[in-house]
């Protein structure tokens, strides 16, 4: 039995369902990210684990318990919302212990707690620090100092880090990472940043359109898309319709499916390699490349079809466009997947 | 993390306030206080026939501080100013704790309810309440219950939008829903955690309404005309006797309303330094 349980959740707002039939369970000390695109319904389903939002119909069980009907305040859940909402007249000591003196926790243990959640997230000496005098980065982390001191049973991260600029961002997601192994706690992170979700996740739950598309581990999810979307929302994938594909390899594709290939799973080579069983080789021309950090992304015109090629950024190792390569493309590196798959979560 | 977190987390720097910026507010300040200066000396000198005023003189002061009838009507204006922008103020919060809280829906009603005041003209508010409500034998029958009535119907708008545009600007909605996650009530989040943001939004539109109300003179002199004069409806009565003294009465009921600004003021800075 999981942790939390979502048991055929639907919600809608009058004729607009957001969540349909939602199914999963999470497990405890697990930290799950819900990944998907703007309005998939991600941070509805958050909202209506916190019991912000009432859910329409189905049961959500936290620990046995059918909080379903439970007001927020009592269903012992931190949340950390993506605009910080920290209480502008309160200190960040005042923030933090604010948790601890709704539940009556007596004034020596709350100074105790307090000091060790501001000491966890960093901000040891911004103590006595109001929110307009903290940056966006030092109030995200009072807020999530604030949501962790109580101890809740979960950890609701609502896009946290989503304006926060880039180098910043990745520091907290380690710190965040680093805080939910020491403490154990429950987490789920909502997001629509793939990157952000690989580094994040124990378990990735993609959404689409109010559904469940996915569910997996981040290596599962990236190297196993079971549809055309998650093929496209998790990586760059080469997205290849069955005409296309028995072009290049002289294979069928069955109808209603498409091949997915990930550009750093295709080899190439100025020379043309010799041929394999394993797969199979086709010529190109190099119309464009991209630096992208340490990965060079090239386009390659295979006939009518761009194929996109990532190879590690070595300046010896260069392409020009205009140039003919070959291009080696494994059997097992083709994902032959349904255009409108669903998985069962 | 921690020092390259620190490193890439800046404070933004401080702005200052252009010169040319400075003189064009000296320039607008010292326009806006010429009649008040002009009035201010045609009450201190017995004539004002030629360029400058001759015969320096304190008459007219002396004459109104030793007024009885004079501090009465400040007295019962200071009163109907406090007992009137109070209650509208505690009605209203009341209001947008529900529109806030409960059903933002509602939003859109209060907006219109609270507009209606606008539209509504001194006499016929006053002739209104005046028929609606004279020989009830209720309390609202009473001349002085009408007019704190009459005057939170008036400052209603402006107050309400003072509250509402302090709520927006703290998103209020969303302060309330991160106290409940820390196991807060609603009320008890809209009390401990919106109120205390939004005093300065409330004390400026109370200041607002609290110079209207000084300054009205039609639902007064309607309503209650000289069975609870104000100070508008005493200055009115004085106006014929001696210009020099109105002239006085009108430097006094600035001055008061000026003292009562800067005392809002006073609590609402150091309500922000807080």
């Amino acid at each position: 039995m999981a942790y939390i349980e979502f048991n055929d959740v639907v919600k809608r707002f009058g004729d607009n369902t957001v969540l349909d039939h939602i199914n999963f369970g999470i497990q405890q000390g697990d930290l799950v990210t819900l990944l998907g695109p703007s309005g998939c319904g991600k941070s509805t389903l958050l909202r209506c684990l916190s019991g912000l939002e009432s859910v329409t119909e189905g049961q959500i069980v936290l620990d046995g318990r059918d909080v379903t009907n439970v007001p927020a305040s009592k269903r012992n859940i931190g949340m950390v919302f993506q605009q910080y909402s920290l209480f502008p007249n309160m200190t960040v000591e005042q923030n933090v212990a604010f948790g601890l003196k709704m539940k009556k926790v007596d004034p020596a243990t709350i100074e105790k707690k307090v000091t060790e959640a501001i000491a966890m997230v960093e901000l040891t000496g911004k103590e006595k620090a109001y929110p307009a005098n903290l940056s966006g980065g030092q109030q995200q982390r009072a807020a999530l100092a604030r949501s962790i001191v109580t101890e809740p049973a979960v950890l609701l991260l609502d896009e946290p880090l989503s304006a926060i600029d880039a180098k910043l961002r990745k520091a907290l997601q380690s710190r965040i990472r680093e805080i939910h192994q020491e403490l154990g706690l429950t987490t789920i992170f909502v997001t629509h940043d793939q990157d952000e979700a690989m580094v994040m996740s124990d378990v990735i739950q993609l959404f689409h359109s109010g559904r469940i598309e996915q569910a997996g581990s981040p290596v599962e999810v990236y190297t196993h898309p079971v549809s055309e979307f998650a093929a496209s929302f998790i990586g760059s994938y080469n997205q290849l319709t069955g005409a296309q594909f028995s072009a290049l390899s002289g294979t069928a594709v069955p109808a209603g499916h498409v091949v997915a290939v990930r550009p750093e799973t295709i080899g190439i080579d100025r020379v043309r390699p010799a041929a394999s069983d394993d797969g199979f080789v086709v010529a190109g021309t190099v119309t464009d490349s991209t630096p992208r950090g340490n990965v060079l992304r090239y386009t390659v015109r295979v006939g009518q079809t761009n194929i996109l090629v990532d190879v590690l950024f070595r300046s010896f190792h260069m392409f020009d466009p205009g140039e003919t390569v070959y291009l080696t493309l494994l059997k097992h590196d083709c994902l032959v997947i349904p255009e409108n798959a669903r998985s069962a979560a | 993390m921690s020092s390259k977190t620190k490193a890439v987390e800046a404070a933004a720097p401080g702005k200052k306030t252009p010169l040319a910026a400075k003189i064009f507010l000296g320039i607008v300040g010292l326009y806006l206080l010429v009649p008040f200066l002009t009035t201010l000396v045609y009450s201190l000198f017995v004539e004002w026939t030629d360029v400058l005023p001759s015969g320096f003189t304190l008459r007219n002061y002396a004459e109104l501080f030793t007024n009885s009838t004079f501090w009465l009507s400040i007295g019962r204006t200071l009163i109907l100013c406090l007992v009137s922008v109070a209650i509208t103020i505690v009605l209203l919060l009341l209001a947008m704790y529900v529109v806030v809280a409960v059903n933002r829906k509602l939003g859109r009603f209060m907006q219109f309810v609270c507009m209606i005041p606008y539209a509504l003209q001194g006499v016929i508010l006053s002739i209104g309440i005046i028929s609606l409500y004279t020989g009830t034998g209720t309390i609202l029958s009473n001349r002085m219950f009408m007019l704190f009535g009459a005057y939170t119907i008036l400052v209603l708008p402006y107050i309400y939008q003072g509250i509402r545009n302090a709520l927006n600007a703290i998103d209020a909605n969303m302060l309330i829903q991160a106290a409940e996650m820390l196991g807060c009530g609603r009320f008890r989040a809209y009390v401990q955690v919106v109120l205390p943001n939004i005093v300065s939004g409330i004390l400026v539109s109370s200041l607002l309404a609290e110079s209207i109300v000084f300054g009205d003179f039609v639902l007064a002199n309607n309503i209650a005309g000289t069975n609870y004069q104000n100070i508008q409806v005493f200055l009115q009565a004085n106006m014929a006797r001696s210009s020099g003294l109105s002239s006085a009465i009108v430097v006094v009921i600035f001055l008061v309303v000026a003292a009562v600004t800067a005392i809002v003021l006073k609590l609402q800075r150091s309500s922000q330094n807080r």
